[in-house]
């Protein structure tokens, strides 16, 4: 017989909150798939999922060191929206280096012909035949804030799991698990690239919200049965 | 902090950059991630070749599955027959690179099998030679990820994580392959195999599949473009990942996160605020040392 409490409510609500932070984050994730990866368009060179996954699981070691010392769910879950933020910027950084010092070309957008931020012009700076290369500051802001929100889901979901059973192994497996299902489901969305917040593709999050909603609503559910909830 | 915790932390950076190096050198020699997509339509339009291909799936699942098979073989001869830590990662790696070129050989084979109809041949040369240059290098990388996850989870060396060790093995391996995917293959993908187009102008969307395929002598293999690679692409590649890993570590090595928790926070904060201020210095140097595309025709001006 299962018993339904106050708690599990509430541990659910913390995974579909997380699960929905996920899906939103990747949606500001630049990625430009494998035409990036042939200086053919703007963002990073791999798949949305791929980077996502990379950077918000980095956050969940920060976050699962923290919560070894400290109940404080704020501070596990910043830190690990701390860890993601680093390893999406390191990632960013190399990967405009190799951009710009490796194939030669300047970052720039090509979904808009100013950058929101820097109000620079991008079309000059098009080689042709490509839309875009490189990851331009609107780009890297964006991503900062996919690995942030990344990051924090992760973390979050991570923290309602191990506030049921107190096994960081499993929790953390089965956060991995949860953190991966929204990422693709928001991937979908994306439909392979996507440059950040400045991308037309980005109005479709309100789509990807509700279906995040859904996914984690069940999965969430599940995850607090199994892992020793009720 | 301490000498000890000081000295833990710079070897799992230095042990980060030879793994990010080793890694993606090890996508260079056997064609993975995107840049395969070039490889495999290269036979497509008309230029069959000695690239090695092998697109087992993504880097980061696949990595993250080396990565957690040697720390599981390594944790499993460590518990449960007591055996000393170095050979057990190193015997742990040995699974995983033989792992990996059972992988590799089931691509290639498949994949160039598949291209028959375009006159792509299966070359046993190639495989002989390419397969154990992909294992040696993915030994290198799942011994040092190992390596790393096994001084943060050891009960007796000072970074207590209370992730298992194939657990935090498995999430490095996911983010090297991550990292390696978004900087070093480009170096691969949009310079190495299209080196025949002017530095500089990407890669026209109507040059694809359009790939190097003759070397200075001969025709050019996979080791020729690792050999490539390993003088830019690899290189930074490890600093990406030695960079995450010294970084995330560093903030709370140096501040004790059961005491001083928000200012290891905060000291992340900064790092970020710093990787967000130098990559607009970098924009700025880039535009103003190649400037606008030299046969630009639009209205906007640079």
């Amino acid at each position: 017989m299962i018993a339904f409490d106050a708690n599990m409510l509430l541990y659910i609500i913390e995974i579909v909150i997380g699960g929905l932070l996920v899906g939103v984050g990747v949606h500001f994730v630049p990625v430009g798939g494998a035409p990036a990866a042939m200086a053919q368009a703007t963002g990073v060179g791999t798949g949305t999922v791929q980077l996502a996954a990379g950077s918000g699981l980095t956050g969940l070691l920060s976050a699962g060191l923290m919560m070894s010392v400290t109940d404080n769910m704020l501070m596990i879950v910043i830190s690990g929206a701390v860890g993601a933020m680093i390893m999406i910027d390191a990632t960013m950084i190399v990967g405009n280096w190799v951009y710009i010092y490796g194939v030669g070309v300047p970052p720039c957008s090509a979904k808009v012909d100013y950058d929101p931020i820097t109000k620079e012009p991008q079309p000059p700076y098009i080689s042709p035949g490509t839309v875009g290369h490189g990851i331009p500051t609107v780009s890297f802001v964006s991503g900062t804030i996919g690995g942030l929100l990344g990051g924090a889901g992760g973390s979050l979901i991570y923290y309602a799991l191990m506030s049921i059973n107190g096994n960081p192994g499993l929790s953390g497996f089965f956060a991995i698990g949860i953190f991966v299902v929204n990422a693709v489901v928001a991937s979908y969305n994306i439909q392979g690239t996507i440059e950040g917040f400045h991308d037309p593709k980005f109005k479709r999050v309100p789509r990807a919200v509700q279906v995040c909603l859904v996914a984690s609503l069940v999965i969430g559910i599940f995850a607090v049965l199994i892992t020793g909830g009720a | 902090m301490d000498m000890v915790s000081m000295g833990l932390l710079a070897a799992m950076g230095a042990l980060a950059t030879v793994a990010g190096a080793s890694e993606d050198l090890e996508s260079d020699v056997g064609s993975q991630s995107n840049p395969n997509s070039q490889v495999q339509l290269a036979a497509q339009v008309g230029h069959p070749h000695r690239i090695y291909n092998k697109a087992i799936s993504g880097e980061p699942p696949s990595n993250a599955l080396y990565a957690a098979l040697a720390a599981v073989t390594a944790s499993v001869l460590m518990s449960g027959y007591g055996m000393n830590a170095f050979f057990a990662i190193a015997i742990g790696a040995v699974a995983a690179a033989i792992f990996n070129g059972i992988f590799s050989v089931t691509a290639y084979m498949g994949r160039n099998t598949s291209q028959a109809r375009f006159n792509q041949y299966v070359y046993l040369d190639v495989l002989r030679t390419h397969t154990t240059t992909i294992m040696a290098h993915a030994y290198i990388t799942a011994f040092c990820v190992v390596t790393i996850s096994y001084i943060m989870t050891a009960p007796w060396l000072p970074i207590q994580h209370p992730f298992p060790m194939p657990l935090v093995a498995f999430i490095w391996g996911l983010a090297i392959g991550a990292i390696g995917s978004s900087t070093g293959d480009v170096h691969y993908g949009a310079e190495r195999e299209f080196q025949a187009y002017p530095f500089g102008s990407g890669l026209n969307a109507a040059n694809s599949g359009d790939i190097v395929t003759k070397a200075e002598a001969g025709l050019r293999s996979s080791i020729d473009n690792a050999w490539f690679c390993a003088r830019f692409g690899g290189p930074v590649t490890g600093m990406a990942f030695g960079l995450t890993v010294f970084l995330d570590n560093w903030r709370t090595t140096i501040f004790d996160p059961a005491t001083q928790g928000w200012l290891a926070i905060v000291t992340g904060v900064v790092i970020v605020i710093l990787f967000n201020i130098y990559n607009r210095i970098l924009e700025i140097r880039s535009k103003k040392r190649y400037g606008p595309y030299p046969e630009y025709a639009g209205d906007i001006e640079a």
